[in-house]
């Protein structure tokens, strides 16, 4: 049970949230880990989707995830599948699609199948943390 | 089989012979174009000049030249004269030689050739600019990807640097941003001068290895590496005479094929360069989806295309096939439906002979 001994879970609220970030630059994790880090939250990072499906499946991140950032060009694994994947096996974890590519066609596609907000590379800290906790209020929501 | 047995029955009938008087760009242009039409032979090339392009070219192409224009209007086989030189003289100098029953073609009939010719050259210089451009289309997402993902970096570090503190950490994040801009700066440069039309500049040593390298950078914006591994065999060293605009291009359409034949599943994308025997040879090849029989046969056809509408113009291979007969080289394809394709392209050598 070692794995449920994170502050979060034990009630004593130490962040915000826990965020997983999907993206194959790590670059890009970098610097979204550190946006999302000056607002409290908790960052864990995957480099594909196979890679944040395995973490996602991973001990107490089956729990305790709250919301996923998602690229979608990436090896492996793509965004594409792997949001399939979190809709039809977590469907309460908000999704928000983070991509280098504007394409109106896959915006549309992925607001139909539930995710949050699809955000265009480069997006603001601002507007980033704002989509995370629009994000976060409907996992609250969810979990009513 | 009907087609086959028609076309066998025309390429036995004899050739006509031809011989070409002028050896500078009309000529040169002449002899291109009919060195590439299977029932013309051409026996014999001549000019007052030693150093005309034609000659030279003629030289590479293994027909016989000469500076006695004389002689070869005299030639028994010759059954048509084609007087390119713009030379006044020239046609009482044809009338004086020829052989009855030679042809002749001179004066304003010549100057038309001459000006059909050029048209040609120009509408195929214009296919491949509009190839070239309808392809950089479909490099947006690829595009997009490379400058967009350096652009969410150098504006995540920027947003930091405004309250950050530490000065190691200011002057790290500093950096990191003067990189990601160098890195961003590349994709324009790259791609503008890929863009840019071919020039129409006399051929020149190329090395290969380094076109190829150049080719697979541009590709990478046309198609997705994902999960493909790239295998590089080169020989060292290893050159052709060319155009290197159209030599790009060629691999460039190469490249993007193959790796358009795995975007199942990925695959391995080799890349091998070999020199000998006064030839060099470049192959592509990839482990996709391969091509069945009745595809493989169409593959060089002006539009033909198995990309879905708005994916392939179909002139990608037909331009390849183009730019590779110009240069007398051979393509050879070798496919296998789910086992991938290998392409193999063998050009004359660059004999770089002393000035």
């Amino acid at each position: 049970m070692a794995e449920f001994t994170s502050g979060f879970f034990m009630g004593d609220k130490a962040t915000n949230g826990r965020i997983l970030v999907v993206d194959d630059e790590a670059d890009i994790r970098k610097v979204v880990r550190m946006t999302l880090q000056k607002a409290g939250y908790d960052v864990l990072e995957a480099e594909n989707g196979e890679k944040a499906i395995e973490t996602i499946n991973a001990g107490e991140n089956r729990l305790l995830l709250d919301v996923v950032i998602c690229d979608i060009r990436m090896p492996k694994i793509n965004g594409v599948e792997a949001i399939a994947y979190f809709r039809s096996n977590y469907p309460r974890v908000p999704l928000i699609v983070l991509t280098g590519f504007p394409d109106t066609d896959m915006a549309t596609s992925m607001l139909r199948q539930g995710v949050v907000d699809y955000l265009v590379k480069p997006v603001e800290g601002e507007k980033l943390r704002e989509s995370v906790a629009r994000a976060m209020d409907q996992r609250e929501l969810a979990h009513l | 089989m009907r087609d086959l047995t028609d076309s066998a029955v025309v390429s036995t009938l004899a050739p006509t012979k031809v011989a070409i008087l002028g050896a500078g760009r009309g000529g040169t242009a002449l002899l291109d174009l009919l060195y590439r039409i299977p029932s013309i032979e051409i026996i014999g090339i001549a000019d007052r000049d030693s150093q005309a392009p034609g000659l030279q070219r003629a030289r590479d192409l293994k027909i016989p030249v000469t500076e006695q224009a004389e002689e070869l209007i005299a030639n028994h086989g010759v059954n048509l004269i084609m007087d390119v030189t713009g030379d006044p003289q020239m046609e009482r100098v044809i009338h004086l030689h020829r052989r009855p029953g030679a042809d002749v073609l001179s004066g304003t009939a010549s100057r038309v050739l001459w000006e059909l010719v050029r048209h040609e050259a120009n509408l195929q210089a214009e296919l491949f600019h509009a190839e070239k451009l309808a392809g950089i289309g479909h490099f947006a997402a690829g595009i997009a990807h490379d400058i967009n993902n350096p652009l969410q970096l150098i504006l995540g570090l920027a947003e930091n640097l405004v309250d950050e503190t530490d000065i190691k950490t200011v002057h790290e994040q500093a950096m990191e941003i003067v990189e990601a801009v160098k890195r961003t700066s590349a994709i324009s440069r790259d791609l503008t001068q890929y863009a840019r039309k071919t020039s129409a500049r006399d051929d020149v040593v190329v090395w290969l290895n380094g076109i190829l390298d150049e080719a697979l950078k541009i590709a990478r914006y046309a198609a997705s590496f994902h999960d493909i591994t790239v295998v590089k065999q080169y020989e060292a060293g290893v050159d052709v005479k060319g155009n290197p605009d159209e030599l790009l291009h060629v691999f460039v359409n190469l490249i993007t094929n193959a790796v358009h034949a795995m975007d199942q599943g990925g695959g391995t994308l080799t890349m091998t360069t070999r020199a000998g025997g006064g030839a060099t040879s470049v192959s592509i090849a990839d482990t996709g989806c391969g091509m069945p029989p009745e595809v493989l046969s169409r593959i060089f056809e002006p539009f033909f295309t198995t990309k879905g509408p708005g994916k392939g113009t179909g002139l990608g291979l037909y331009n390849v096939k183009t730019i590779v007969n110009k240069m007398i080289g051979k393509i050879a394809v070798d496919s296998r439906v789910d086992e991938g394709t290998t392409i193999t392209i063998t050009l004359p050598s660059s004999e770089e002979a002393p000035p």
